[in-house]
């Protein structure tokens, strides 16, 4: 308990230096969030295009679509918020040498790299998200229940857990490789299957993100039982059980990683 | 002449051992972008098995799939990197070793960047061109490989490269000021993306839209080559589309010759 009160404070001094950052560099901050507020509107104009020549896409309406679409912004914009420094793992921190700095720290390594950024630019998804889902919960006619409001909030945390572990697994192979972030890039690639629904896929596809690398979890199985309210034993169950397997396995590739680590020869 | 592009060739050979040192790397890279395709192939699959009609804006299922992995081969071969590299080198002081050389400051990247685009070329091209083939069959029946579409489809991605290379220039100027690249490039690629066709063929745009689109350089860039690869355009429309690629090039050339000049005026590198 002392060790958890400890960690938020410590996060709480590194989003505070990050913000004191973010005010030097206004602008860099705008312009990141716009990039990924368009990213987002052109995937829409997609989305929207395409429903001009169809009225359903196999039994899904567009305001369904948008639906899911936008719910899988918010664990990716979390992601992205909280744990992106993941990313600089597996692209520069290993190879050039400087991870001796986190090893050096009374901190766990994880945990430091995991809370030393705090990515502003992900406000673009995460407004996105919020958005869609409030232009799209009036019209798509869900039938709501106390448990299904708790349900649909409880979800989040898993959905997001889905992406760090699926990060931190492969930002840990940089440990032995020096460099990893391309491994990184192809498996979170995966992350836009997880968009749209499972059914357009075929069995293979469907496999994959639901069991390997289970990405479906993070949007359209939970949106979907949001949606229909059906089956939240597997919905919304899976998604907590694929979520906490997921981190389990990143943190002992990360912990077999620190010790393969050796650091770059100056 | 000859002399004058001898000097270029350890700049290609560069670009090429670049590549090859992180080819490990490349090709996760590059797999992780063909995953995209796929995810446009099921959508596109989903949407004409949910549609009444088989040809939609002038696309039948077969041309669509053609599309989709045409414009990632496409995209993939005339992208360039110049945005960066300028701006990094103006910020850190590295473009002063390429200034005091006797040599042409776009052509020592062009070059290097043709090495970088030896290996993308061999590895995706083949592949790339006989899958889509054999979908083509499959689908129709017969082989619709035509050699002449596929000859003008290549001198079209190397216009194409050409304007996207110049383009990149006189963006990496902007980008320079602005300072953050990441952001800025990200922007940039979301515009390019959508205005060139890769998210969405221009010809699903309403119509007033699609005649500008058309009309500005980003058709140019991945649009047009595929379009002339699939057949869509043939006579005097094919010859209209390959001419403004042409001038679009020779704008961009022009422009960034003129934000080049004002700029290095300007110039100042400070420390060594």
């Amino acid at each position: 308990m002392k060790l958890l009160r400890r960690m938020f404070r410590m996060h709480r001094i590194f989003v505070v230096q990050e913000l004191k950052r973010m005010t030097e560099y206004k602008s860099d901050f705008i312009i990141g969030i716009i990039g990924f507020l368009l990213a987002q509107l052109t995937n829409l104009l997609f989305i929207w295009i395409i429903f001009s020549q169809i009225p359903s896409l196999l039994g899904w309406s567009i305001s369904q679509i948008v639906f899911i679409y936008g719910f899988s912004l918010i664990p990716k914009g979390i992601d992205h918020l909280l744990f992106d420094n993941l990313w600089s793992i597996g692209y520069f921190i290993v190879r050039k040498g400087d991870f001796d700095k986190y090893l050096t720290r009374p901190i766990n390594t994880l945990f430091h790299i995991m809370v030393e950024k705090f990515q502003l630019d992900a406000l673009g998804e995460l407004i996105m998200g919020v958005a869609l889902i409030c232009v799209t919960l009036p019209i798509v006619g869900i039938e709501w229940s106390i448990a299904k409001i708790l349900l649909a909030l409880a979800v989040i945390p898993f959905a997001t857990l889905i992406y760090v572990g699926i990060k931190t697994a492969t930002a840990a192979i940089a440990f032995w490789t020096k460099r990893s972030g391309n491994i990184i890039y192809m498996f979170y690639m995966v992350n836009d299957f997880a968009k749209y629904p499972a059914t357009i896929y075929n069995n293979f596809v469907k496999n994959i993100i639901t069991y390997i690398i289970p990405f479906a979890f993070t949007a359209f199985y939970p949106a979907k039982y949001i949606l229909t309210g059906e089956n939240p034993l597997f919905n919304i169950g899976m998604t907590v059980i694929m979520s906490v397997i997921l981190m389990f396995i990143g943190v002992v590739i990360w912990n077999k990683g620190i010790n393969a680590y050796e650091s770059a020869g100056s | 002449m000859r002399k004058k592009l001898r000097i270029y060739v350890p700049f290609i050979n560069a670009g090429m051992q670049e590549t090859t040192t992180y080819r490990v790397n490349w090709l996760f890279y590059m797999f992780g972008n063909v995953l995209g395709c796929f995810i446009s192939y099921f959508i596109w699959n989903a949407v004409y098995n949910s549609s009444e009609n088989s040809t939609m804006n002038g696309f039948t299922m077969p041309q669509m799939i053609v599309y989709i992995f045409l414009m990632f081969l496409t995209s993939t071969l005339v992208s360039s990197g110049g945005t960066y590299d300028i701006g990094e080198e103006i910020r850190d002081g590295s473009i002063a070793m390429r200034l005091i050389k006797p040599i042409s400051y776009n052509a020592t990247f062009l070059f290097q960047e043709l090495g970088n685009k030896a290996m993308t070329i061999c590895i995706l091209i083949v592949p790339m061109v006989v899958g889509v083939e054999i979908v083509r069959f499959n689908f129709t029946g017969a082989v619709q490989f035509n050699i002449l579409y596929f000859l003008l489809y290549l001198v079209s991605c190397v216009l194409a490269y050409l304007i996207n290379f110049f383009f990149n220039i006189c963006f990496g100027f902007i980008a320079f000021v602005i300072k953050y690249l990441w952001g800025a490039n990200l922007m940039k690629n979301c515009i390019v993306g959508f205005l060139s066709g890769q998210t969405i063929p221009l010809a699903f745009m309403p119509e007033v839209l699609e005649k500008v689109f058309l009309i500005l350089p980003f058709a140019s860039l991945n649009y047009t080559p595929v379009m002339i690869y699939i057949g869509m355009y043939n006579g005097t429309t094919l010859l209209y589309f390959l001419g403004l690629q042409v001038f679009w090039a020779l704008f961009f050339w022009g422009l960034s010759k003129l934000l080049w000049s004002v700029s290095v005026k300007y110039l100042a590198v400070q420390g060594g």
